[in-house]
């Protein structure tokens, strides 16, 4: 099953996360004006102005979740679309594969790959538990993130995610965070509204020098969106709500005057593409028939993209991988299987011995070809790695009406970051590169 | 153009100078018959020589008064960052006229450098040339900095080249604010001046010219002429057929004695590919239309085309300037961050044009390839390069990509279509075989691929239709106008002097009937120009890519006046073309 899918979260599992983070002793819990709750690291819960480092620099990364780059126009998205125009736009941008949500949110806030974070995907085979499971934990994330490190420094950071698992990934990292009460049923996510009453709330109480905003409606609307390979209907509405609420964030900061001193980025994890019923794509079947593979293959379903896992004698991984490949690419639908040690890939062991995408307009539904992947928008396969990257801002560091060929990508938001507020570059380097 | 057949009737007008139109005549007796592509002096319309042709004859007479050693002009290609093929022929005696196979080897000095007085010289050397090569000059000029204008020279038997001048390319990871093109194809000498070049040699503001196929034409004197008349405003040299090496090789110094292309290719690196006509009409992997067995192995034919394309023309083939070490002419060129320019060649690998289209399955048949499977495999990797390709993926596209399908058009106006573009056969099927149409599942693999990878900005860039047109892409033209998706764009230029539909029905009327049904059956195709010759200018951007379309006047006319006609542009990341109100400033 796609755990990037409206199905995967659950109010039980929402709660019983919550009530760890919030059991942890590191935190506090705060209530805002606005009636919302936010989580404070101990210490932290203090006024806005109260930083110990005296900047009026502001950071804010809006992550417009699963949105496709042709998707800000004058008409659909005006107000994207005039932060772009007015600002900085790399009309080149990618996410890097896997093209899922968690791994492309890591990469933001890492700066480093999936080889390097250990996060490669949504939804992966934990070896040691024996399970596939999101990427979830906290502890899945294996390097420093650019939260910790402005936190290191003196610099308070928040996060408003929308989604579950980025809650529970980037766990207590951030010296302020809201953590959703509730995830709407189905759905999974909280709406942007609340998450957008969330963020100014985080501004206007904390006033963090950066924070890091999940907005999911676009992409939550797009994977149910039954209307998805012609008209689109559902996420054109998502389109026009979130697009509003962004342009609100943004007349705030004016009329406040922190846009003076402000860069906003804004960027998608991964864009979205839609299926028919029919252009569903299941290997478990075939893997289970063949001689060789038969009992000793776990497949993680990520919706565009299936990692697949050998889990038979060693010695004869390569042979198993040369046929896994075989199957999957004789497979109607598959675009390309990889051996996941293929270098530009840049996976770890994590993303399992071989990485299946699939055709534009297809989904893999593992290992039942009716129940695990019921919904036809979909994303994980290269064509859903074109995103809008864009920063706008009135802090002299932002050029008005700058276009770039430059390929700039999801890992570019920490390097960019860490520039903006003066950070040394890390003895490890970013795989990233600064966009200012 | 692919598909035109030649008249059969002979030309209705005779090729004499008396037959120009005066004002032509007396701008020829104004200049004289001054060298052409002298830089710094301004640009000249053509001039018809006392013959009232550039070719080997003009020369000849030129060469009464004072032998000159270099009578084709200079030429430079195929634009890197350190370095640039430069291009130059010598005729060592006048009895060395090109194909002829006399003079003996002449030592050629050349040199490149920053000023145009050659006081500062960055790079210079000796090539020995000879009949065996027909006295050609080609080389790679090495030792350059990237995106940077220098001056080429040569220098033979006590006398010196033209001038030219040429641009490298810049640094391969240079982020660029623009890069402006010169667009061209169709260039058929008998049917009139090519005014386009020199509006374009006029120009100050390209990095270099893009020339899409069908530089020159194969056809006898008379074969192939302007309008209906048929009339040979220039002839060819030879006046028959080019089948032979010599034919070949005489065929393009006639074109290279133009002065207007002489300008043209002094002032800028040109990058190009063939179309059918460098060898002959409709040609595919083992014969073409208008070949047969009277001359002679069609094969063997082909190889004496590409060995004087290799002599004459400033390209690499198989990645060197060298001759006879391979005749593939696909190639990738880049422009820092912001553009790679891949050249397409699809005459050499392609299978058969289907016979029968509309009723044909062969135009759908799978096996069957427009591009040969090595070229479709290089040019889907030229589209998905990993995370450092440029951004533009620009590809010099000989024949055009973009589905044309037909509704209601009026049986009257099929044949003169079809004369132009090929695109209707007889019996109304809605499919040009010589181009993607006809070759339909290669279009759909390459579509496929962007779809597949979501390739942003991919920009076709075709000529050899005789016609100006601005399309997008769909997959599926049944359900584009109402999802709008599109995986790329083309452009497609006009010819240089090539008929078009005005020419063929004498008819101007009828145009605006045919567009507005083209138009309103295929409405991926944002703009249709049926009427007109010229050429256009591509400037590319990180936001947009934007092509100008300028138009000629009478084509018989040397100093016909040049207009702006129309814009489009696509937008970075969108796959879509609007209108653009006004042309690029200059």
């Amino acid at each position: 099953m796609c755990q990037d899918t409206p199905l995967a979260g659950s109010p039980e599992r929402a709660a019983r996360r919550l009530a760890e983070i919030r059991a942890s002793r590191r935190s506090v819990l705060t209530a805002a004006a606005s009636g919302l709750a936010f989580s404070s690291a101990v210490g932290a819960a203090a006024p806005a102005g109260a930083a110990s480092a005296r900047t009026k620099k502001r950071c804010y990364v809006l992550v417009t979740d699963g949105c496709r780059p042709d998707e800000i126009t004058p008409t659909l998205t005006p107000n994207l679309h005039a932060l772009r125009s007015g600002g900085m736009w790399w009309p080149r941008a990618t996410s890097m594969p896997v093209m899922e949500t968690i791994p492309n949110h890591v990469m933001m806030m890492t700066g480093v790959r999936p080889d390097r974070s250990g996060v490669p995907a949504n939804s992966f085979y934990d070896r040691e538990l024996g399970e596939i499971r999101d990427m979830d934990r906290p502890s899945d994330i294996r390097v420093k993130t650019i939260i910790e490190r402005l936190g290191k420094r003196g610099f308070t950071t928040g996060t408003v995610l929308s989604k579950e698992y980025l809650v529970g990934i980037f766990g207590e990292r951030a010296t302020h965070r809201w953590e959703p009460e509730l995830y709407i049923p189905v759905s999974g996510h909280a709406p942007d509204l609340l998450t957008y009453n969330a963020l100014t709330s985080m501004v206007d109480e904390f006033d963090p020098h950066l924070v890091f905003v999940n907005l999911g409606d676009i992409d939550r609307v797009g994977h149910t969106d039954l209307t998805g390979t012609n008209l689109r209907l559902l996420r054109q509405a998502a389109l026009l709500d979130t697009d509003l609420l962004v342009g609100r964030f943004i007349d705030s900061l004016k009329s406040s005057g922190a846009w003076d001193h402000s860069m906003v980025i804004v960027i998608a994890d991964h864009s979205m593409d839609w299926s028919i019923p029919t252009n569903v794509i299941t290997l478990q079947g075939a893997m289970d028939e063949d001689p060789l593979l038969g009992g000793n293959v776990v497949i993680a379903d990520n919706g565009g993209a299936d990692l697949v896992y050998w889990t038979g004698p060693s010695g004869k991984l390569d042979k198993a991988v040369k046929r896994i490949q075989q199957i999957a690419e004789a497979t109607p639908g598959v675009l390309k299987a990889w051996d996941r040690r293929t270098p530009w890939l840049r996976l770890g062991p994590e993303s399992g011995d071989v990485v299946v995408f699939c055709q534009a307009g297809w989904r893999f539904s593992d290992p039942d070809p009716i129940t695990s992947n019921p919904i036809p928008g979909n994303h994980g396969h290269p064509a859903t790695r074109s995103i809008p990257f864009f920063i706008g801002g009135g802090h002299p560091v932002v050029k008005t009406g700058k276009v770039f060929s430059a390929h700039a990508r999801t890992v570019d938001v920490a390097p960019t970051v860490a520039r903006f507020f003066g950070m040394p570059t890390p003895k490890k380097r970013y795989d990233g590169k600064p966009r200012i | 153009m692919t598909s035109t057949t030649p008249p059969t009737t002979p030309p209705t007008s005779s090729s004499s100078p008396s037959s120009l139109p005066r004002r032509t005549v007396l701008a020829t007796g104004a200049a004289g018959a001054a060298a052409a592509g002298v830089l710094g002096s301004g640009v000249r319309p053509a001039q018809a020589d006392p013959t009232g042709q550039p070719g080997q004859a003009g020369a000849a007479e030129r060469a009464k008064a004072k032998h000159e050693v270099f009578q084709h002009g200079v030429a430079s290609g195929d634009p890197l960052p350190r370095r640039v093929v430069i291009w130059t022929r010598v005729t060592p005696t006048p009895a060395a006229t090109a194909g002829s196979g006399k003079g003996g080897p002449v030592t050629v000095t050349w040199q490149v450098a920053k000023d145009k007085r050659f006081r500062k010289v960055v790079s210079k050397g000796r090539f020995l040339t000879s009949a065996g090569r027909d006295h050609t000059v080609k080389l790679d000029a090495k030792g350059l900095k990237p995106d940077t204008e220098y001056f080429y020279r040569f220098r033979a038997l006590g006398q010196k080249s033209p001038v030219g001048r040429l641009r490298t390319a810049p640094r391969k990871r240079a982020a660029l604010d623009n890069l402006r093109f010169g667009v061209v194809s169709c260039a058929n000498l008998e049917a009139g001046f090519f005014s386009s070049y020199r509006g374009l040699a006029a120009r100050d503001d390209l990095h270099a010219v893009l020339h899409l196929g069908d530089y020159l034409y194969e056809y006898p004197t008379g074969g192939y002429g302007m309008g209906q008349g048929n009339v040979v405003v220039r002839p060819h040299d030879p006046p028959h057929e080019m089948v032979s090496l010599e034919d070949y090789r005489r065929r393009h110094a006639n074109y290279k004695a133009d002065p207007d292309l002489q300008a043209l290719h002094a002032r800028y690196s040109w990058i190009l590919t063939w179309d059918d006509h460098e060898v002959t009409n409709d040609q595919w992997k083992s014969g073409a239309e208008n070949h047969d067995e009277s001359e002679g192995d069609y094969k063997v034919r082909r190889a004496r085309a590409h060995r004087a394309y290799d002599e004459w023309m400033p390209v690499r083939m198989d990645g060197t300037a060298a001759l006879g070490d391979g005749t593939r002419l696909y190639r990738r060129l880049r422009f820092g961050q912001l553009a790679e320019v891949s050249m397409l060649d699809l005459r050499t690998y392609r299978d058969e044009q289907a016979a029968l289209p509309g009723v044909d399955p062969t135009v759908s048949d799978p096996s069957r390839s427009i591009t040969g499977k090595k070229q479709m495999a290089w040019l889907k990797e030229s589209l998905t390069r990993g995370d450092h390709a440029p951004q533009w993926k620009v590809i010099g596209n000989p024949v055009m990509i973009a589905p044309v399908t037909f509704g209601d058009l009026p049986n009257d106006l099929i044949d003169p279509i079809n004369d132009v573009t090929g695109i209707l056969p007889g019996d109304g099927a809605p499919y040009n075989v010589d181009q993607w149409d006809g070759y339909t599942a290669d279009r759909r693999e390459v579509l496929g691929h962007i779809r597949d990878h979501q390739v942003k900005d991919v920009l076709f860039i075709t000529g050899d239709i005789h016609s100006g047109w601005a399309c997008e892409l769909p997959l599926d033209t049944s359900t584009q106008p109402l999802y709008g998706d599109s995986y790329g764009v083309e452009f497609v230029c006009s010819s240089v002097t090539s008929n078009n539909l005005k020419d063929i029905t004498g008819v101007p009327q009828l145009t605006p009937i045919v567009e507005t049904a083209i138009l309103a059956n295929n409405r991926h195709i944002k703009y249709l120009d049926f009427d007109n010759h010229g050429y256009s200018v591509l400037d590319i951007t990180p936001a947009r890519a934007q092509m100008d379309w300028y138009v000629i006047g009478a084509r018989d006319d040397a100093a016909t006046p040049i207009e702006w006609s129309t814009s489009y542009a696509t937008q970075a990341g969108t796959g879509r073309i609007t209108p653009v109100d006004a042309p690029l400033e200059a």
